[in-house]
């Protein structure tokens, strides 16, 4: 376990959705606002910050975010720009235990509803261009991972129906989630048959409820060493450990069509840092662009079996308590927000 | 826009689809890549150039895709997914093309699994006056209209005095347009006259048996090319590596020429002279005429065309060893005679009525036929089949008649009512039809008429090698004709499919 813990103190966020009269370096204004006044600290006690976005380049010909975010802040701390969130908090992990700074802001932003109309393209482009150049879209290659899985495992019959039926479930619980998140882009519940019914509609594998929104939104987090963390907060979140790995940016050129090879290597690693087995983890917030990536992230992770979470997640989610159960235990996935408010 | 860089690296590695191998642990790549990520720095020096040009991949994955990518839009539907070669080695994304989905369910199992070729297509749409995307990730099912066929080299086994075709190639597109009876090839929407000269080309190297960098010039001959300024010939020599490469340049001379339909056959007795030259050793030349024959709407200027213009390209590859059919002669003849005209910038040619029977088509064919007969010494009985410039199924049955031949010899060689008029490819066309049925020691007079004007004729004489090459070839003319994976399609699509991307 690492020693000087660093300790989140603070964390806010700005609503999600389209913000088309907001610069997107406002939008990480507002997120900071808010985490910063519920640490009770000011701008001037921040020692450096953290931020990220993937997308700002090409929606909004962002290149130099740090310049904009001193002007606006009038600060001129050192920033770090990385491609996503979690880069910018291992980042900021490993400056706090360092020892060189004390308290930091991380922060994500991203602006995707300023460039709607080819923002599919450049997703695309961005991601995965030689895919691109073949006709991919960012649907498809979900799509292919279901394909993949299915014929991997061998899912037919009745199996092949529940694992559709998870995959719905899973949207339904996190739309159900988000009615509780009052920054949440879409606050409505919505059913089995809808997430059915629009796959029906578009024709293909995954729907519209399959996948996330293009939206507009920022997140900020502050970051203390455990020192100073405790003074600022009495309920300090630790970190217990980080980790990061790469994999293709090609999807097809990956050895592994079913899971991510990242994912699974900076799991193992970031428990193993901990002293920790999956069996000791609640509550798990995973990156979910589709339904497909929930369920795999949970295989990937050690949670389930290769080629079985839809089981756990269909069963979970017959009568949904608001987590599965795994292994005759519960664990709490992408509650999208909604924690905060009922805990 | 494009960034010419950029486009120059993705089609250089895309057109082809090159890769390396790591010569120590045999690892692949689709990707030029200096090192091998099992061996590392060992194998610096150890990556050995590959492709999957001619290869053919395996299905593994797809889905449908039916909310494209904006470049994507005017495909429609289209099934994606991944391919692989070699048995697994490489993976590479893939886009189904030469198929109409309308709204039938696609069931995604039946298709995965299949065995694909890679095709030479148009990659997305782009602005009008950016460069012209391409790839080969696009691919086409090998159990339907176009097969795989291996590229292989032969060791050439006859020197010829006379330098002759040494082999040849006829493409068109699986889909056809039937009016009147008569049926007439639509490109798909990403095909081009570009994609089809370099597929007439691919065809024409693999009946051959050529090896392709001993060819040393390449002309196309095209009225369709989608480009005012920038060779379709540079991207055949490029995708087909004709002539030795070296630091991504074909040591390969590149040309396209424009005489309207007779663009192509003009330029085959330069090939025949320039393999002929004894002190350069230039052993193969390849003439391709290839066109998505344009016309206008039917209701506009112009638009009585539409009811007769086809696509397609045909190669041919003149040398002097393993010579299929000797050229043994020629006569050109030119006048300026405005029958037929496309001005720069204009999407359409126009069309002169008053020209475009006696004093254009036919009287330069008539000259051109009589005059190298009457130099040659030869009477009609002497041919064994006549083959003119086909705009029409009536133009060519009259000059045939008009000249004394029979239908014995005129008919083989008459495929405007199977595919249109493929303009600079037409009466090459008719000549490969031919050449896919003669038996050897048979003489084919061809008479190729270019508006503007002026006419080729040609004497061939085939050898007896002839029939040896035939079985190289599954990509006949009547194969094409009589397909049974040909896709007919209503008016308006085929207004939609010519127009492309």
């Amino acid at each position: 376990m690492a020693s000087n813990r660093p300790v989140i103190v603070a964390a806010g966020r700005t609503c999600f959705g389209e913000h088309y009269d907001k610069q997107p370096e406002w939008l990480m204004e507002e997120a900071w606002l808010r985490a910063s006044e519920e640490a009770c600290i000011e701008r001037k006690d921040l020692e450096a910050c953290f931020i990220s976005d993937y997308f700002l380049l090409l929606t909004n010909k962002l290149g130099l975010e740090e310049g904009f975010l001193s002007e606006l802040t009038e600060l001129h701390v050192p920033m770090d720009f990385t491609r996503s969130f979690s880069s910018a908090f291992s980042n900021a992990c490993n400056a706090i235990q360092s020892g060189k700074y004390d308290l930091v802001l991380i922060g994500g932003m991203e602006k995707m509803t300023d460039r709607l109309a080819k923002i599919r393209d450049d997703l695309m482009a961005l991601g995965d261009p030689w895919s691109y150049y073949a006709g991919g879209t960012p649907e498809a290659n979900h799509e292919l991972m279901l394909r993949a899985y299915v014929k991997k495992y061998r899912i037919e019959g009745d199996d092949f129906e529940k694992l559709n039926l998870a995959l719905a479930q899973i949207s339904v619980k996190n739309h159900l989630h988000a009615l509780k998140n009052e920054y949440a882009q879409f606050r409505r519940k919505i059913t089995v048959e809808q997430v059915l019914e629009a796959r029906k509609s578009a024709k293909r594998l995954l729907g519209m409820y399959d996948f996330a929104p293009i939206s507009d939104g920022a997140t900020a987090v502050i970051l203390a060493s455990e020192e100073v963390g405790k003074k600022l907060t009495d309920k300090p979140i630790y970190v217990l450990s980080s980790a990061s790995a790469t994999d293709y940016l090609s999807y097809p050129a990956r050895s592994e069509l079913t899971g991510f090879i990242s994912v699974r290597l900076a799991a193992k690693r970031a428990m193993e840092i901990a002293g920790l087995s999956p069996m000791d983890i609640q509550l798990l917030e995973v990156y979910d662009q589709s339904t497909l990536l929930e369920m795999i992230a949970l295989e990937d992770m050690g949670f389930c079996e290769h080629g079985t979470a839809w089981k756990a997640i269909y069963d979970s989610c017959l009568n949904y308590k608001g987590y599965y159960e795994i292994n005759g235990r519960k664990l709490f996935v992408n509650l999208n927000g909604s924690w905060r408010k009922t805990s | 826009m494009s960034s010419e860089p950029i486009e120059r690296r993705i089609s250089y590695l895309g057109d082809r689809l090159r890769g390396r191998r790591c010569l120590i642990c045999g690892k692949e790549y689709f990707d030029l890549r200096d090192y091998c990520g099992n061996c590392g720095r060992k194998s610096f020096g150890k990556m050995a150039d590959i492709d999957f040009f001619f290869e053919k991949g395996k299905l593994e994955l797809c889905t449908l895709v039916n909310e494209p990518t904006n470049k994507f839009r005017k495909f429609g539907s289209y099934v994606y997914g991944i391919v692989s070669f070699h048995d697994g080695r490489v993976r590479v994304p893939g886009r189904i093309t030469d198929m109409l989905i309308e709204d039938e369910e696609i069931d995604y199992s039946a298709l995965e699994g299949k065995e694909v070729v890679p095709r030479f297509r148009r990659r997305y749409s782009v602005g009008k006056s950016d460069i012209i995307p391409t790839i080969s990730l696009a691919f086409t099912f090998a159990d339907e209209y176009y097969p795989h066929q291996e590229y292989v080299i032969l060791k050439p086994k006859k020197e010829y005095e006379t330098p002759g075709i040494v082999g040849y190639g006829f493409y068109t597109s699986r889909f056809r347009i039937k009016e009147d009876g008569l049926e007439r090839a639509v490109p798909f929407i990403d095909e081009d006259a570009i994609t089809a000269a370099v597929e007439a080309g691919k065809l024409a190297l693999i009946h051959s048996g050529v090896d392709h960098s001993l060819i040393g010039k390449v002309y196309v001959g095209s009225e369709s090319n989608p480009y005012a300024v920038k060779p379709i010939a540079s991207k055949v020599a490029q995708v087909l590596m004709l002539g030795e490469e070296d630091e991504g340049v074909q040591g390969v001379d590149a040309i396209d020429t424009e005489f309207a339909c007779k663009a192509a056959t003009s330029m085959f007795k330069d090939a025949v002279a320039l393999v002929n030259y004894p002190k350069m050793g230039i052993q193969y030349a390849m003439v391709i005429g290839a066109d998505n024959s344009q016309a206008a709407p039917r209701d506009c200027p112009g638009g009585e065309l539409d009811f007769f213009v086809g696509f397609g390209g045909c190669a041919y590859i003149f040398g002097k060893t393993d010579v299929i059919a000797e050229v043994e002669g020629w006569f050109s003849c030119t006048s300026d005679t405005p029958d037929f005209w496309r001005r720069d910038g204009e999407p359409y040619p126009m069309h002169g009525g008053r020209f475009t029977g006696d004093p254009a088509y036919f009287k330069h064919i008539r000259k051109a036929a009589k005059k190298l007969m009457e130099k040659m010494n030869l009477k009609v009985s002497d041919i064994n089949y006549f083959v003119p410039h086909q705009p029409n199924i009536p133009f060519p049955v009259k000059i045939a008649r008009e000249l004394g031949f029979k239908e014995e010899q005129y008919l083989p060689g008459l495929q405007f009512g199977r595919f249109g008029n493929t303009y600079s490819g037409s009466s090459p066309l008719g000549l490969a039809a031919v050449l896919d049925i003669a038996k050897p020691y048979e003489r084919i007079l061809l008479v190729s008429y270019g508006s503007g004007a002026g006419s080729d004729a040609y004497c061939f004489m085939t050898t007896s090698q002839i029939l040896e090459k035939r079985d190289r070839q599954k990509m006949t003319v009547r194969y094409q004709a009589e397909n049974p994976h040909i896709k007919y399609v209503d008016y308006y699509t085929y207004r939609r499919l010519k127009i492309g991307l």
